[in-house]
């Protein structure tokens, strides 16, 4: 679904990404981990499209295409999202207005018709009742004034009403209580199936107790250090990121 | 970052879509300004001796008066003697009785503004007196208005039908004297509306009216004066929008609002006047008085705007809150592109018992355009428990552009409560890109975060005409993405 | 004062010609050639009137009518000095090396007991300074200027430099002109009390200039004391240039006078900059305070922040006008503005204008402004828990007031302050029956 060749990617005159490679399947959840600064929210960025990040080198196809080719919003219509790990506050558009917008969006992109306010409302109150969210959300501004669990909560919403075949969730675990985790991780496991890729940036294995990889890489200086399985996230949470860096300098 | 800047702006470019000029013979006074001039205008119009008297007076007045500087707009010096001071189509002896005697030509003029007269006022139950030039053209709802007891009409056929009312209202809010552009106004006003509700009706319908400039030099003195008798209830709603031109136009109008005891005047505008183009050629300049006096107890008088057009924009749509427990508001809306200025905001004066005003503000800047909000909270000596709400935001797409706010707040009683705050902020390029991570496109995007910026806004408008403004602004900041 | 009832009032104007002989009789010296250029610039643009829009809330009668008395008497500047007590009370409340201008006179004394390692003090006489005329006032000081003081920190300083301009009013009216030049050198960390103090039942009107130049990375702290009697008459510039990366921390605590005017001036032409100032006015019967703060921001990154707040208790008017232009190009910048302000009198008078001018688009700016009364649910609270009305209201207007006394940057100077703003709050407080705050 998603093939990563020897990705190069700065962002003004610092070189983050320095040839990373990464093969992502239909069915599969990847976990990526790493220390702080490692690279890896460039490279969700990188992925959803973000200007501010150059590609200095390499490839990345999606479903056979040129992934580097498209704008942000037709790589968000083919079917990726991206969970932000600081979701962005947009003052008095409304959540229901924006979610709306994106399913119409989406569906105008695979030639179907639009779906009517009251389908599309029932539909996201029976995913904001899985995810233990309060329907008044709906009518609040985009994340004004949520705290970080509703953040990352809204996040996940979006993810379940977008229904992507690559989801990308940049940290999406970070700030949350377990409550919240559970919820996420719930959200998380409803989308896994066997059309559909996941890759979970997360710097805590916490996360992985709820949603098991199949694949974990380890991050270090724009590079995959080492992949394993899950027992790899296990290992990291005992002998921390400095064994990697060692490694990786080995 | 910067192809994001880029992207905007272009976002920001749009052509003006209502730029095209009817071929309509008119009949016009020479270019020029004098008391001859000033009495010809009396005479075609045939008002009684007291209106010529007032109107000369004003001239007289304004013959000493200088234009005002201070207002953050920078324009050539106007020749006010190469205005002509009267225009009217030339079927104004034989005025249309009805829809089906209006020229045909005109009422074309009216569809390709969108504005299809007959459906429109039928379908929304609209009345809408149409002012095309200087003299009304069409009128329509009368009876079921007159049934109610409500005049409206235009203001000529007031001062023929209502001399008393008239006489008993005409310049009470804003003094022929006022200030410079509402002396000129008073000395050679040509027409507009009028409308009268009388004590405790609710008017059965909101009242529209559209304005339009057209033949070339000809400025525009519309005066608009509204009476809200004890207890009644009134809804009023403008807009107006221009052919293009490439000759600056004056447009120095008067809007007078009383409201008597307990009765409530909604004054809703969307203003979408040709602006000059890209480098500033052309465009209206609207410089126009608009003052609402709450004189009765519990009276309200409220604002809207939507302003998206005109070269320069010097308005101040302002309340006297006389009556004790009176309600001022102002609610706006002001986009300024390419070259143009506005200076644009409210003055709430504060002077019976327990007064309250409420003020919005969202300046929207674009292009090399010049948003200046200026406002005036004065609380006087007497007004005992007054109250003000001002929120005043800006939002900058682009380098070149300003955002400015300047509010002066006088307080001179120790029960006030006033409280203003005010917010500057760009559309980011996160938001942007979150948007777009969504799906939206970038013009999309754009249109959703200014419309959510305006929301505070829109919501005071009348559902129809909050359709048209928010499509209004779309069309604003349309343009294709670069 | 009269400084009340201004609309109507028709402005007299400065006696130039009188001036130019006043100024004729000035010692020869190497401020000569500025003096007569001042003059010239006086003439050419007078005074500053109702109709210009920074000075419309604040008439300057008073200042063209002392000045002409005084001008007309001869324009005497040998003037009776303040007591020795009244500046050792001072210098020794408050724990810093004195420099002192009394009656427009520098005292040559504390000049030559200033010897602090790193710090260079000289007089204008000596080196003249570049006058900047073209700010309203600035060319009265310049023409009437006897000498200025120009100090210079090139290291870093413990001890504080107290800068006291002290003023006395005999038996005739009296105009004292002062004016300080600051230097701070790179990197260079320095503290710095400006007092203002004034005594005497005649008229006095002082016109005060200082400016500080902050350098690259260096880090000031000035803090600024305003105690003259309420029968006198100030107007006062204060002219900022900021380095780069510089720091900057001000607060400006107006206590006294009858008229006063302060218009302070930031100028941000490096990036870096760091600049917060507070102020504090309290006025009673009387009583006509305006501060007048502008920033330029002509470069990014920069961050302004500013806060006022002012009491006003009887027949009294303040202005405050906060003002923060944001330049092309000077993005990254954030500026930020707030005033406050309790009204305790029916005849208190607040003109608040909080003015934003922004030409650049990546910047965060924001002000808000308020006027009101103590909160009333506190006040009962107090009263529930048995303390009488006044004794609430005290309390409550010191918490108001208290937030900026303690933002004085300067540790020293909190008690001194807080000394001076307890008195002023009791006098102001108890001036009329407690009871009618509430009604």
């Amino acid at each position: 679904m998603l093939e990563i060749t020897d990705l190069k990617s700065r962002i003004g005159d610092s070189e983050i990404l320095r040839g990373l490679s990464l093969s992502v399947k239909a069915g599969e959840v990847h976990a990526i981990m790493g220390p702080n600064g490692s690279g890896k929210s460039t490279l969700a960025q990188v992925i959803a499209g973000h200007e501010d990040y150059e590609v200095t080198g390499g490839t990345v196809t999606y479903e056979g295409h040129d992934l580097l080719e498209l704008e942000p919003e037709e790589r968000a219509r083919e079917g990726i999202f991206l969970g932000f790990q600081y979701p962005v506050e947009i003052p008095g558009v409304n959540n229901a207005y924006l979610l709306k917008a994106a399913v119409n969006a989406k569906r105008k992109h695979q030639g179907l018709g639009e779906v009517d306010a009251f389908e599309f409302l029932k539909l996201a109150r029976e995913k904001m009742a899985v995810l233990g969210m309060d329907p008044k959300f709906l009518n609040r501004g985009v994340n004004e004034g949520f705290s970080g669990g509703e953040k990352k909560r809204n996040e996940i919403l979006q993810m379940a009403m977008l229904e992507p075949s690559l989801a990308i969730l940049d940290e999406t675990d970070s700030g949350l209580d377990i409550d919240a985790l559970k919820a996420v991780a719930a959200g998380v496991n409803a989308l896994r199936s066997p059309e559909r890729a996941i890759i979970l940036v997360t710097h805590y294995q916490r996360l992985l107790d709820y949603v098991q990889p199949d694949y974990v890489h380890v991050l270090s200086q724009g590079r995959i250090v080492r992949s394993g399985d899950k027992s790899l996230a296990l290992e990291l949470e005992e002998r921390g990121y400095e064994w990697v860096r060692e490694a990786a300098n080995a | 970052m910067a192809t994001e800047s880029e992207n905007l702006e272009s976002l920001v470019n749009r052509r003006y879509e209502h730029g095209f000029i009817t071929d309509i013979e008119t009949d016009s006074l020479p270019p020029g300004l004098n008391e001859d001039v000033v009495r010809a205008i009396s005479a075609r119009k045939h008002e009684p001796p007291f209106m010529l008297e007032w109107r000369l007076q004003a001239y007289r007045q304004w013959l000493e008066m200088k234009e005002p500087k201070w207002a953050h707009v920078h324009y050539p010096k106007i020749d006010y003697n190469e205005i002509s001071y009267f225009s009217a189509p030339k079927s104004d002896e034989d005025r249309p009785k009805s829809l089906d005697e209006v020229d045909p030509k005109l009422l074309e003029t009216y569809d390709k503004l969108g504005i299809p007269l007959h459906e429109r006022a039928r379908l929304a139950g609209v009345a809408v007196d149409a002012v095309f030039d200087s003299v009304s053209v069409a009128t329509t709802f009368k009876e079921k208005l007159s049934e109610a007891g409500v005049i409206f009409c235009s203001f000529s056929e007031a001062v023929q039908e209502y001399p008393d009312l008239v006489q008993k209202y005409l310049g009470t809010v804003v003094p022929r004297r006022d200030n410079f552009f509402a002396a000129l106004n008073a000395a050679v006003f040509s027409d507009g509306s009028f409308v009268y509700i009388p004590k405790g009706v609710r008017c059965p319908m909101e009242l529209s009216t559209y304005f339009r400039i057209n033949a070339a030099n000809t400025g525009q003195f519309e005066r608009t004066l509204i009476i809200a008798d004890e207890g009644s209830h009134v809804s009023y709603l403008e807009g107006c929008t221009a052919p293009m031109r490439d000759e600056n136009q004056l447009h120095a109008a008067v809007v007078e609002l009383i409201a008597l005891k307990d009765a409530e005047i909604k004054y809703s505008t969307v203003q979408n006047w040709y602006p000059g183009d890209e480098n500033g050629v052309g465009g209206i300049y609207n410089f126009v008085t608009k003052r609402g006096d709450c004189r009765g107890a519990n009276s309200k008088i409220s604002w809207t705007q939507v302003e998206t057009g005109s070269a320069i924009t010097w308005k101040y749509p302002s309340c006297l809150l006389r009556g004790d427990n009176s309600v001022g508001e102002f609610y706006s809306v002001a986009v300024a592109n390419n070259m143009q200025q506005a200076d644009t905001g409210t003055k709430m004066i504060h002077i019976g018992r327990n007064t309250s005003s409420t003020i919005v503000s969202k300046g929207i800047s674009a292009g090399r355009a010049e948003n200046a909000y200026r406002g005036l909270v004065r609380v006087m000596p007497q007004a005992h428990g007054a109250r003000n709400h001002t929120q005043c935001d800006s939002l900058l797409i682009g380098k070149q552009c300003g955002a400015h706010t300047f509010p002066y707040m006088e307080i001179k009683n120790p029960s006030a409560r006033v409280e203003h705050e005010a917010t500057t902020s760009k559309i980011s390029a996160d938001q942007l890109f979150y948007c777009r991570q969504r799906g939206l496109s970038e013009e999309d995007a754009v249109n959703m975060i200014v419309n959510g910026f305006c929301k505070e806004v829109f919501k005071e408008l009348p559902m129809e005409f909050a359709v048209e403004a928010q499509a209004l602004l779309n069309v604003s900041l349309e343009g294709a993405v670069g | 004062m009269g400084t009340r009832g201004r609309e109507r009032m028709k402005q007299s104007s400065l006696s130039i010609d009188t001036l130019r002989e006043v100024v004729r009789t000035l010692p020869k010296n190497g401020l000569t050639p500025s003096r007569e250029a001042a003059v010239a610039h006086l003439d050419e643009h007078g005074l500053p009137t109702l109709r210009d829009e920074d000075w419309k809330y604040t008439d300057l009668s008073p200042v063209v009518d002392i000045s002409n008395r005084w001008l007309t008497a001869g324009g005497q500047q040998q003037l009776p000095k303040p007591p020795s007590e009244t500046i050792a009370a001072i210098t020794s409340s408050i724990d810093a090396a004195w420099l002192v201008i009394s009656n427009g006179t520098i005292d040559e004394q504390s000049v030559g007991a200033l010897k602090q390692k790193g710090v260079e003090v000289s007089r204008f006489s000596d080196a003249p300074s570049e006058f900047v005329m073209s700010r309203p006032l600035a060319d009265l000081n310049a023409a009437l200027l006897q000498d200025g003081l120009r100090v210079r920190v090139t290291e870093s300083i413990e001890k504080p430099i107290g800068i006291l301009i002290v003023d006395r009013a005999g038996d005739s009216v009296a105009v004292a002109q002062s004016c300080v030049e600051i230097e701070v050198g790179s990197g260079v960390s320095a503290d710095f009390i400006e007092y203002h103090a004034s005594e005497g039942d005649a008229d006095h009107y002082a016109n005060t200039v200082l400016s500080i130049a902050v350098g690259d990375r260096a880090d000031v702290r000035h803090v600024r004391i305003q105690n003259r009697s309420v029968r006198h008459v100030q107007t006062g510039r204060t002219s900022i240039t900021a380095g780069r990366e510089a720091r900057l921390r001000m607060a400006s605590y107006d206590l006294g006078g009858g008229l006063i005017r302060n218009d302070v001036d930031i100028d941000i032409s490096e990036p870096g900059a760091d600049i917060t100032f507070d102020g504090l006015y309290l006025a009673g019967d009387g009583q006509h305070i305006d501060n007048h703060t502008r920033v330029d921001h002509r470069v990014g990154p920069a961050t302004s922040s500013q806060e006022y707040r002012g009491i006003l208790k009887g027949n009294c008017r303040c202005v405050w006008n906060g003002k923060a232009i944001v330049h092309k190009g000077a993005d990254g910048t954030d500026a930020s503005q707030a005033n406050h302000n309790l009204l305790l009198s029916d005849k208190a008078e607040i003109d608040t204008k909080p003015e934003l001018e922004i030409y650049a688009d990546e910047v965060k700016c924001s002000h808000g402004t308020t006027v009101g009364q103590l909160d009333e649910t506190a006040l009962f609270y107090l009263r529930a828990r048995g303390l009488d009305k006044r004794h609430a209201t005290q309390i409550l207007t010191h918490a108001f007031a208290a937030d900026i006394v303690l933002r004085a940057p300067v540790a020293g100077v909190k008690d001194a302050i807080t000394a001076i703003v307890e008195a002023r709050l009791a006098e102001l407080i108890e001036a009329d029956a407690a009871a009618d705050l509430l009604s």
